[in-house]
């Protein structure tokens, strides 16, 4: 049993789930939350995540945290990762932890690491500016034997350590590059596209094993997901657990919780596409811990502590083989307009049955949307439950192009 | 004994077999697991600890506001209202407790959309629960509740009929109307109507006996209640309403049943006598609130142009002054009349006949300005300002004709100005006050303004142009104002905030300067403020009150009246007392009332009749000596809300030792109790 958890980052719910799981933890993040903190009894330690320097560094906060007896960091966003891997290095004796957080912020590592050990992924390759972004493309085209006329070969660019779409573009030709390719994108990593549906897994892993296994269908990524997976993706279950033994393996992932992407083609075969080790996005774990019925994400902390006994494992994650009735799904709403005044909830929607609820926010008079970075910022989210997966597709996809703002 | 058994469990049959269809209607509306969710949501809800508390509310609310636009739903929800209160929806937000609400602003809340409007119905269902008995809550009473809801209900009668006002249909969507209209249907049902009718009658007399210039407001609850409510004259109270509804709509026996042009044919066939009559019954119908009908307008241009002129006193109720007025510009008056008044620009008429009444037209000055507006050409955008305060524009009334016809009311009513929904209570105050003391620069003001669409005015040797300074108070103008106002306003709040930044970093209030120079000069140049900028804290109030009280109060200031306004800051604080902000008023007079208290007596630009500031002091409108127009207070209960005024240095400093400490002390507690909370106090003495 950890005597004390860190958590890496400021996440409301985390700490909620930890106080009613009466865990010992100590919440590490910005000046910022201090107040906060304080006034709902919330242990805290301030720190400049950003801030790498003699006075701010892991042995500096190490020290600090020694006053909370903390033995288990853990990382609850992208930026915090390092800094765990850091301190559960410390904390387990083991350097090779930090390597490997490491391995996690830098995708073009994480890919090449996924390669050696066999795992099927795209072409990809480091690039500095725009020449080298196009220089890839032309050398796809080739690989692909294109003619004269057709169509350049898709290249996705994205930041090596950014979480989830942030910065991600997806180039469909050589014109694309000129156009959406800014300065700041580079260096990055370019990688071919994947062909095939993409899913996420999410894998609580202790001593090495993964203890539970949730997957993810992606509707459309960035916008929509719903768990557990639909009937199709579910019969290659016993497939992809195989497949995450093996990332699990070849990454030395020891204890924590992976959230892989994947994409399965129509043979049936599965490519690796990145992995993270932080709390996922579009709320997943809200979804699963809904869909499974467990606090998934005490359960995520809870995995990180090497000293976790069976009983309590067995306590706070569902069965293995745990096949929930009733499917949650959500789509996230972006305002189709330049400028939007209303918020309007068709009808259509407040009389469907699956419809669960939403949490959108109105806008204020004349409100202009910046250009969307990544995904952008959504303006919320609805959620739906219901029994049948297809029609949960149905759904997600049609409201993706609902236009709820005017 | 059988039968009666047998009855009695037939009735329960029918009973459950109602219940059962009524669950049964229930689902068909609301989806199946309307239900089922609402359960699951509220479960999530009453279970998160207070770090994702907010997060859950807002999703809570999300489905609430779903819900709320079917008279199904909205029942649903007021079944669970115990549920939800007491499970802390309410919690951390400014509905937390029901007795610190105020109902006159909840139609702005309703009109500010999803989350807010959400909880604000919320929170009437909450008081109706209360008012029913259904919910108990420390500090609200059921009579506390119903009262609310009472009020809420005659400030949002454009929800109860279901007639939005057209600003309303703007910033409204289909389906914030549908929740809105859905309550009040609701809570309409649930509550006497009758009691309302009292409401309506006092909210009608509460603004009339105000005189405002503006009448939108009591028409349009005239207006509704004609079409809604069905009256019985033989009732008191629906008598009463009668009475405001004939005043529009029937003011003379003769002008029943017929519009206003079948009122003119009829007219041609009146005998002298018969006209004469009619005058003197439409001038009453007029004076009884202030209020004009399209019917006036039509005998007054009639008797004009019928060689009857010698009525018009009669049928402008026209005292003897009055009449002798009349009788000495005759034909410049009957000229302005016939190129201003049109039965869709009537209202005027009531101030035209103030007009004579207090002798203006006497002026050379005033006459050469009136007869200077008449040829004016109006720059366009102030054309298009005046339309657009002008609810419903008449093809046929040039906007010339409608701001000569506010002009006549402005002149008329200087009392009756307002500042609408805007925070120029400066401007309006400057309007009013003109229209008083300097009706011939007002005059020339508004024609230079209408011309030009701008402005200048002096300030400490320096000219200052409306159109080459910056911003104004106010940037959105609501227009729902007199066009005198909608002309000038815009540009006397923008003079007047670069006068406040060229006079800001004195060390003192800047007004000192401003108030004079934005006025003129009938404002004295002396000024007293309790606050004191270099130590941020009121600084000897004593001296303040005594400065006040020997500049007002006859009995320390020698027994003097004062003469003009007097620019007054206030602290506007709530009816608990707290302090709210600040705003700006004029002292009109001091005078003993009937109950032989002494009595300021004071212009309220924002025309609201009900308020309540706290400690008990609540200003009144009418029944204490007040004129139309003015507001009034127990003098010592208005000391305690002010913080800056203008005196006369030269008499200040011998008479202020007159006044007794005991007198001051009493205002010290009342100001130190409210808004004084809100200060740091110091008691080292200053020179006045």
């Amino acid at each position: 049993m950890a005597k004390c958890f860190a958590l890496m980052g400021w996440s409301l719910p985390v700490i909620e789930s930890m106080q009613k799981l009466n865990k010992p933890y100590v919440v590490v993040s910005f000046p910022d939350f201090e107040g906060y903190a304080k006034e709902n009894n919330i242990p805290f330690v301030s720190y400049q995540f950003n801030e790498w320097s003699d006075t701010s560094n892991s042995l500096d906060l190490f020290e600090k945290l020694k006053a909370y007896d903390v033995d288990v960091a853990v990382p609850l966003f992208e930026e915090t990762v390092e800094w765990a891997g850091a301190l559960n290095s410390i904390y387990r004796g083991d350097p090779r932890v930090l390597n490997r957080a490491f391995l996690f912020r830098n995708k073009a590592m994480m890919k090449r690491k996924a390669l050696i050990g066999g795992l099927r992924v795209g072409l990809f390759e480091e690039v500095y500016n725009k020449e080298g972004v196009k220089n890839f493309m032309k050398r796809l085209n080739q690989a692909n034997l294109q003619i004269e006329g057709e169509q350049d070969s898709w290249v996705h660019i994205k930041p090596f350590a950014s979480a989830g779409t942030v910065g991600h573009r997806l180039l469909k030709s050589i014109q694309d590059i000129e156009d959406k390719c800014q300065e700041s994108d580079f260096p990055c990593l370019a990688e071919s596209h994947l062909p095939g549906t993409e899913f996420s897994c999410e894998a609580f892993i202790h001593g090495g094993k993964i203890r539970f296994l949730n997957i993810t269908e992606y509707v459309k990524l960035g916008y929509s997901n719903f768990i557990p997976e639909g009937h199709h993706l579910h019969t290659k279950r016993d497939k992809i657990m195989k497949e995450m033994q093996k990332l699990v393996d070849l990454f030395g992932i020891e204890y924590g919780m992976i959230h892989p992407e994947w994409f399965l083609t129509e043979n049936d075969e599965l490519s690796f596409g990145e992995v993270a080790c932080r709390i996922p996005g579009g709320h997943i774990l809200e979804l699963a811990g809904k869909a499974y019925d467990f606090d998934a994400l005490g359960a995520f902390v809870l995995c990180h502590d090497p000293n976790l006994s069976e009983e309590e494992l067995k306590e706070i994650l569902p069965p293995l083989d745990a096949r929930p009735k009733q499917f949650y799904g959500n789509v996230m709403i972006y305002p189709h307009k330049d400028v939007i005044n209303k918020l309007e909830i068709p009808d259509e929607l407040k009389e469907e049955s699956y419809f669960l609820d939403h949490n959108l926010i109105p806008p204020y008079t004349n409100q202009k949307i910046n250009s969307r970075e990544g995904f952008g910022n959504h303006f919320g989210t609805v959620n739906f439950k219901g029994e049948d997966p297809d029609r949960m597709t149905e759904l997600l996809l049609h409201y993706e192009n609902v236009d709820f703002y005017q | 004994m059988e039968g009666f058994i047998f009855t009695f469990y037939a009735h329960s049959e029918i009973y459950s077999f109602i219940l059962k269809f009524c669950l049964f209607m229930h689902n068909q509306v609301l989806t199946d697991n309307t239900y089922q969710k609402f359960e699951e949501q509220f479960k999530e809800f009453s279970q998160a600890t207070a770090l994702t508390r907010p997060e859950k509310a807002r999703k809570m609310m999300g489905q609430i506001d779903l819900l709320i636009d079917s008279t199904e739903g909205l029942k649903f929800i007021f079944q669970n209202i115990t549920g939800l209160s007491k499970a802390g929806i309410f919690e951390g937000s400014p509905w937390a407790d029901p007795s610190k609400l105020v109902a006159s602003l909840v139609n702005g809340t309703l009109k500010s959309g999803h989350p807010n409007s959400t909880i604000e119905i919320l929170s009437e269902l909450r008081l109706l629960a209360i008012a029913k008995g259904k919910l108990e809550f420390k500090g609200t009473s059921p009579f506390d509740a119903e009262n609310f809801i009472q009020e809420v209900i005659v400030a949002n009668l454009e929800f109860v009929f279901n007639e939005p006002l057209e600003e309303t249909r703007l910033v409204m969507s289909g389906h914030e109307l549908k929740k809105v209209h859905t309550l009040f249907k609701f809570i309409a049902e649930k509550t006497e109507l009758d009691n309302v009718k009292e409401k309506l009658v006092e909210e009608l007399t509460l603004i009339c006996e105000q005189r405002p210039v503006v009448t939108e407001k009591q028409r349009k609850i005239i207006a509704l209640v004609k079409e809604k409510i069905e009256l019985d004259p033989k009732n008191e109270l629906d008598a009463r309403l009668l009475r405001f509804q004939r005043c529009i709509y029937r003011p003379t026996i003769n002008s029943a049943n017929k519009d206003y042009q079948e009122y003119k044919k009829l007219l041609e066939d009146l005998s002298k006598d018969q006209l004469r009559e009619e005058s003197a019954e439409m001038s009453r119908a007029m004076l009884s609130f202030g209020l004009v009908s399209q019917y006036q307008s039509v005998l007054i241009i009639f008797l004009i142009q019928n060689g009857h002129k010698e009525l018009i006193p009669l049928a402008l109720g026209l005292s003897e002054a009055g009449t002798a007025r009349w009788n000495e510009f005759r034909e410049f008056i009957s000229n302005l009349i016939l190129k201003t008044i049109h039965p869709y620009n009537a209202q005027c008429i009531y101030g035209l006949a103030k007009m004579l009444e207090s002798g203006i037209f006497s002026r050379e000055a005033v006459r050469s300005g009136l007869a200077n507006m008449l040829t004016i050409k109006v720059h366009p955008d102030v054309e298009a300002r005046i339309l657009k305060s002008t609810k419903t524009p008449h093809e046929k009334i040039s906007a010339l004709q409608y701001l000569m016809g506010a002009l006549f009311r402005v002149l008329g009513q200087p009392l009756g100005v307002g500042q609408g929904n805007n925070p120029t209570c400066q401007s309006a105050r400057g309007i009013s006050m003109w229209s008083q003391h300097a009706p011939a620069k007002l005059i020339h003001l508004v024609q230079t303004a209408a011309t030009y669409n701008d402005l200048t005015f002096r300030f400490e040797a320096q000219e200052i142009k409306s159109s080459e300074v910056g911003l104004g108070l106010v940037q959105n103008l609501d227009h729902n104002l007199d066009a005198v106002s909608v002309t000038l306003v815009p540009m006397l709040d923008k003079v007047y905030n670069e006068m406040m930044l060229r006079a800001s970093g004195r060390g003192e209030d800047p007004h000192k300067w401003v108030n004079p120079a934005l006025y003129g000069q009938w404002i004295q140049i002396g000024f007293a403020s309790a606050y004191d900028y270099l130590s941020n804290a009121i600084v000897d109030f004593d001296g303040f009150i005594s400065v006040f009280y020997a500049m007002c109060h006859p009995e320390y200031n020698g027994g003097y009246r004062l003469i003009y306004p007097n620019p007054v800051g206030i602290f506007i604080t709530s009816a608990k007392g707290d302090m709210l902000g600040f705003h700006a008023v004029s002292l009109l007079r001091v005078d003993i009332d009937l109950k032989g208290i002494y009595r300021a007596y004071f212009l309220n630009p924002n025309n609201e009749g009900r308020q309540d500031w706290g400690q008990g002091i609540k200003p009144s409108v009418y029944g204490n000596g007040e004129l139309y127009g003015e507001s009034s207070l127990p003098l010592q209960e208005f000391a305690a809300r002010i913080y800056a005024f203008h005196y006369n240095t030269l008499e200040a400093a011998d008479k202020m030792n007159n006044v007794p400490d005991v007198e001051i002390q009493k205002i010290k507690k009342l100001a130190k109790e409210s808004w004084g909370r809100s200060y740091t106090w110091l008691e080292i003495k200053k020179l006045w």
